[in-house]
């Protein structure tokens, strides 16, 4: 408890003089305030963008286009795993090239999925779904591979075959691994959208960000900013945090090392 | 109503070699019987187990219960591994009703099966615990109660009580015998330490160094329930290991060897 306090103390502390430095420098006027805006213009800029509801539009259009693309990513994602996993002609065909899509930043699908789709929804599910899918996809499969075998053997002993050992045994044994997955996964799609929406794709938050910019309006870009990453860290922590510390409920330790598999 | 061991070998490819871990082994063990196997390390005790189990086939000869092939791995003979294998993301009772819900026994008639047989084993209270949270002799119980919870004709137990200090060991003993008495159940009991095995076997088959061969089944007459430092036992357990010793040495020689050639 004692320690709670102590880095809760540590952190209002670092965040209070990080913003008064910040408000300093703004006061100063250093640079001009179209550049450097002091946090007080931010905090009014990020006011006024939910006061005439356009980040509460873009929020929602970005919300919606992670919903589709990321679940589309999971399912996928997920039932390409287990196929590698259960048949070695998947693992060696599609599972090797999963492997190497994985490793191409998901923005470089965009100049693709353009051409293929025109600038519309398409194109952006296209670029996150392509994002996203490969490192669950890896995941799964590092999990369905590391089942201890004891496991496997007992459930076989006490009569689950087939389809029943995958869905009572094997999946919820992959389970640490698969969450792991699915976070980056999430890490992944959510760059991806951001970038798609900077670069090209009309409306969320990425398109206000650039908005901000067109109109030399710093303290609204850094506004945009600071709702994408309080976004990131409520997923973070209510989403993936909770699953996470529910599983370390029921396997106790040895999640950690079950986890470091999927890193 | 037996199991027949009849004339079973089985070996394994080792590095371009094959290596042979049991010949030629010939056991029956009646229904009802807490039948015990020893030998020294490394001499098929494992192996022969997985062949009652129906995990892997023999090479040559025959495993039957009841004059039935055995061929294929069944609920009715269930493994307790040495690692249990209970499942970690289950409760205790979860992890009872596991095998039950295979079965596919409805909900309500597995758990009230479970329940009776987390009392068996006194752990009703820990019935909402996951795995991590007990203490290694707890887990055996659990695994136990998920055993017995199908209702299988054979138990096979693998070593289960190794890894457990000196007094869990001494009360999973009595558990266990208790439980043998009042349920009757087929138990195949593997181990290599000696004083277990004649604590806790009507019978105890002696296996050679390997390739495993059977040297000798002792039977044990002392009344139960028996402990494991009953002076009573230490006759036979002298008996056991003379038989053994010029085996154990043998391992002991092959290991050193293999160690200098490499």
């Amino acid at each position: 408890m004692n320690f709670m306090k102590t880095r809760f103390v540590r952190q209002i502390v670092f965040y209070g003089i990080l913003l008064i430095v910040w408000e300093g420098l703004a006061l100063a006027q250093v640079w001009p305030e179209y550049i450097f805006p002091s946090p007080l213009d931010v905090l009014r800029s990020l006011a006024e963008g939910f006061r005439d509801s356009t980040f509460w539009v873009a929020i929602g259009i970005s919300l919606r286009r992670i919903a589709v693309g990321y679940g589309i990513s999971v399912i996928l994602g997920g039932l390409l795993g287990l196929a590698i996993s259960r048949f070695s002609i998947v693992k060696d065909t599609v599972g090797n090239l999963s492997l190497g899509l994985q490793t191409l930043p998901s923005i470089c699908w965009l100049p693709l999925a353009l051409l293929w789709f025109g600038i519309n929804e398409r194109a952006i599910y296209f670029v996150v779904i392509m994002g996203a899918t490969f490192s669950i996809t890896m995941a799964t499969h590092a999990g369905v591979r590391n089942v201890q075998p004891i496991f496997i053997k007992a459930g076989r002993n006490m009569g689950a075959r087939r389809i029943t050992l995958f869905r009572e045994v094997i999946i919820p044994a992959a389970m640490p691994s698969i969450l792991a997955g699915l976070k980056q996964g999430w890490s992944f799609a959510w760059r991806s959208l951001m970038a798609g929406e900077l670069l090209f794709v009309n409306l969320g938050l990425g398109h206000l960000l650039m908005m901000g910019r067109e109109l030399n309006d710093m303290s609204r870009v850094i506004a945009v900013m600071v709702v994408i990453a309080v976004i990131s860290i409520l997923t973070d922590k209510f989403i993936f945090g909770t699953a996470e510390s529910h599983l370390q409920r029921k396997w106790g330790l040895e999640i950690k090392r079950k986890a470091s598999f999927a890193q | 109503m037996s199991l027949i061991v009849d004339h079973v070998s089985k070996s394994f490819p080792n590095q371009n070699k094959i290596l042979p871990v049991l010949r030629d082994i010939n056991l029956e063990i009646q229904a009802g019987e807490l039948f015990c196997i020893v030998g020294p390390s490394g001499c098929g005790k494992t192996t022969l187990l997985n062949i009652i189990a129906g995990l892997e086939p023999p090479d040559i000869g025959t495993t039957t219960w009841n004059g039935k092939r055995i061929d294929h791995i069944s609920p009715q003979r269930l493994m307790i591994f040495q690692e249990l294998g209970l499942f970690p993301w289950l409760t205790v009772l979860k992890n009872v009703e596991f095998g039950l819900k295979m079965k596919g026994i409805p909900a309500k008639e597995r758990r009230e099966t479970a329940l009776a047989h987390l009392e068996m084993v006194h752990l009703v209270k820990f019935k909402d615990a996951y795995i991590h949270e007990l203490s290694g002799g707890m887990k055996q119980r659990v695994a136990l109660a998920r055993a017995l919870a199908m209702d299988p004709q054979m138990l096979l137990m693998d070593e289960p009580f190794t890894a457990l200090d000196a007094q869990t060991r001494a009360m999973l003993h009595d558990e266990l015998q208790r439980l043998w008495i009042s349920t009757k159940k087929t138990i195949v009991f593997v181990t290599h330490n000696i004083r277990e095995a004649v604590c806790l076997g009507d019978r105890v088959a002696v296996l050679s160094a390997r390739p495993g061969m059977l040297k000798n089944t002792v039977p044990v007459t002392l009344t139960r329930p028996r402990r494991i430092e009953d002076h009573g036992l230490m006759e036979i357990v002298r008996v056991i290991l003379g038989e053994l010793k010029n085996e154990i040495e043998k391992t002991v020689r092959d290991e050193f060897h293999e160690d200098t050639v490499r």
